[in-house]
């Protein structure tokens, strides 16, 4: 058998990049960046943890020439990512600077500093709100009027509160085992390809920008059997923490001269895993260990599904895929995974006449027999 | 008043002081733009709380700007497209850096809005704590 080569699709290829155009503008509506910006924010966070990149206006644009599309938005965005240049590395960012927004906990009621329930989901009732399909603009604005109102009293000369960790004063009680600060230079898995076994630096880096989707089953399966870690959630918080870079030539490092370039806005989970560890009297004593999750955002199932598997994969374990990290951290990658699947339609032809051959020639020796 | 503080007022205000104090600056003195600006990125590196190790979370989006002012470069870098404050950021750094007379007198305007950003933030966070949960044990 021969293989040819062929060609003949330049026109058709145009043509359907104007139906695809022709698809995004027949409706003759127009969805403003902005409009995307302020109704779509969790859609937006998802985008840019995704992709890897905190760029709220670039993760709307994308979401418009997707159309909605969450894999092509990220692939869109990690594709404009590539083109741009790395200037600086931020000094480390440390999530007690949070401006918290939310800030809970399953594990305790009275958390020093209190539990704040700010924006969510979460006690809604989950009911279609038909009175948003006519909304106006003018109820709105009464609406946020009379809110702004409700909001203005007793405000006057409070203290701004930073918010300790719940887990500081576990481990002051000894519930928790105390680290020292580990200063090892984080690898980077956007320079470097993953080796394994790989280090924590490159799973956590793995995790927090996997596919929310793809996080969250893993996370789901370990609690569901298919792993060993089934958390209680220590401290989940939400806010904008800022972020400094040093002066690229200034040699000396005074800190007071750092540059403050902006905050960003993240979602951290701390999640407590009870093990039973044996002591050096062969007694096994119950003990606790923290699983951690992140996400540029607010992004809170993915974040907790996070902290599962980084639980999951800092204890391995062979009867477990939660627990294999080439399982789980090959296979959570928005762009890997959609790109692989999708190359799938892409021609084959001659790797599928290839196996067309093979066949026949199967069939063909067996009725020679 | 140091870098840290100065840039974290001069973009929590908006870009407002930002533009007056630059433009204090191109008025009196020659200016040159090195480097227009332009995007770049920035990689986030974070401590995680389990155990206190350092991993990179992603990157942000930058605009940055370095510009020339009475022989002194100045850099402006600020998260998000930004080319207008990042110029004028630039054009303030190289006035430090340049220890240029107006800077003095730029003190007390930087103060007036570092008070008027804390008082923004503390608005922010008292609606915040509104959604604070008073638990009552009930009796069962």
């Amino acid at each position: 058998m021969g293989y040819v080569a062929v060609k003949g699709g330049t026109e058709a290829i145009e043509a359907s990049l104007d139906r695809l155009k022709y698809d995004r503008l027949k409706g003759e509506e127009i969805v403003e960046i902005k409009t995307i910006l302020a109704t779509m924010r969790p859609l937006v966070d998802q985008v840019m943890s995704e992709a890897s990149l905190y760029a709220p206006f670039l993760a709307a644009l994308a979401i418009k020439q997707a159309g909605g599309s969450m894999e092509e938005a990220v692939f869109l965005l990690r594709a404009h990512r590539s083109t741009l240049p790395r200037y600086y590395y931020s000094e480390t960012v440390d999530t007690e600077d949070m401006f918290v927004e939310r800030r809970i906990s399953a594990s305790f009621k009275d958390i020093p500093g209190g539990q704040l329930l700010g924006s969510t989901n979460d006690y809604t009732h989950r009911l279609l709100d038909f009175n948003l399909v006519n909304e106006k603009k003018e109820e709105n604005q009464a609406w946020l009027q009379e809110f702004q109102e409700r909001m203005c009293d007793d405000v006057a000369d409070k203290e701004l509160q930073f918010f300790p960790k719940v887990v500081d004063y576990l481990r002051e009680e000894g519930l928790f085992e105390r680290y020292p600060l580990d200063d090892t230079p984080p690898k980077d898995i956007t320079k470097q390809s993953i080796q394994f076994p790989t280090g924590r630096s490159e799973r956590l880096q793995v995790l927090t920008r996997g596919q929310t989707g793809a996080v969250t089953s893993l996370g789901y399966a370990s609690l569901r059997g298919y792993g060993q870690v089934h958390p209680t959630i220590g401290e989940v918080r939400v806010g904008n923490v800022p972020i400094h870079v040093q002066h690229p030539y200034e040699e000396e490092s005074d800190p007071d001269d750092l540059f403050y370039i902006g905050d960003v806005k993240l979602t951290e989970v701390e999640s407590f895993v009870p093990v039973n560890v044996k002591k050096q009297n062969q007694k096994e004593e119950l003990e606790f260990e923290i699983g951690y999750g992140i996400s540029f955002g607010q992004n809170e199932t993915k974040a907790i599904a996070m902290s599962i598997l980084d639980q999951c994969l800092e204890n391995p374990h062979g009867e477990f895929p939660t627990h294999d990290e080439e399982f789980v951290l090959l296979h959570i990658d928005s762009v890997e995974s959609t790109g692989f699947i999708s190359h799938l339609k892409l021609p084959h032809y001659v790797t599928f006449q290839s196996k067309l051959d093979s066949a026949r020639q199967v069939k063909k020796g067996g009725n020679n027999k | 008043m140091k870098r840290k503080q100065r840039t974290e007022i001069l973009i929590q205000d908006g870009g407002v002081l930002a533009k007056e104090l630059a433009e204090m600056v191109t008025q009196s003195y020659k200016f040159r733009e090195i480097e227009e600006p332009h995007y770049g990125l920035t990689m986030i590196k974070m401590r995680e709380t389990a155990k206190k190790s350092l991993f990179y979370l992603g990157e942000a989006l930058v605009t940055e700007a370095k510009v020339e002012v009475h022989q002194s470069i100045g850099i402006g870098i600020v998260i998000g497209m930004e080319e207008e404050l990042a110029k004028h950021l630039a054009i303030i750094d190289a006035a430090y850096r340049a220890e240029l007379p107006e800077t003095m007198e730029w003190e007390e305007k930087l103060e007036v809005a570092a008070e008027k950003i804390f008082q923004q933030k503390e608005r922010q966070q008292a609606e915040i704590l509104k959604t604070k949960v008073n638990f009552e044990t009930m009796e069962v």
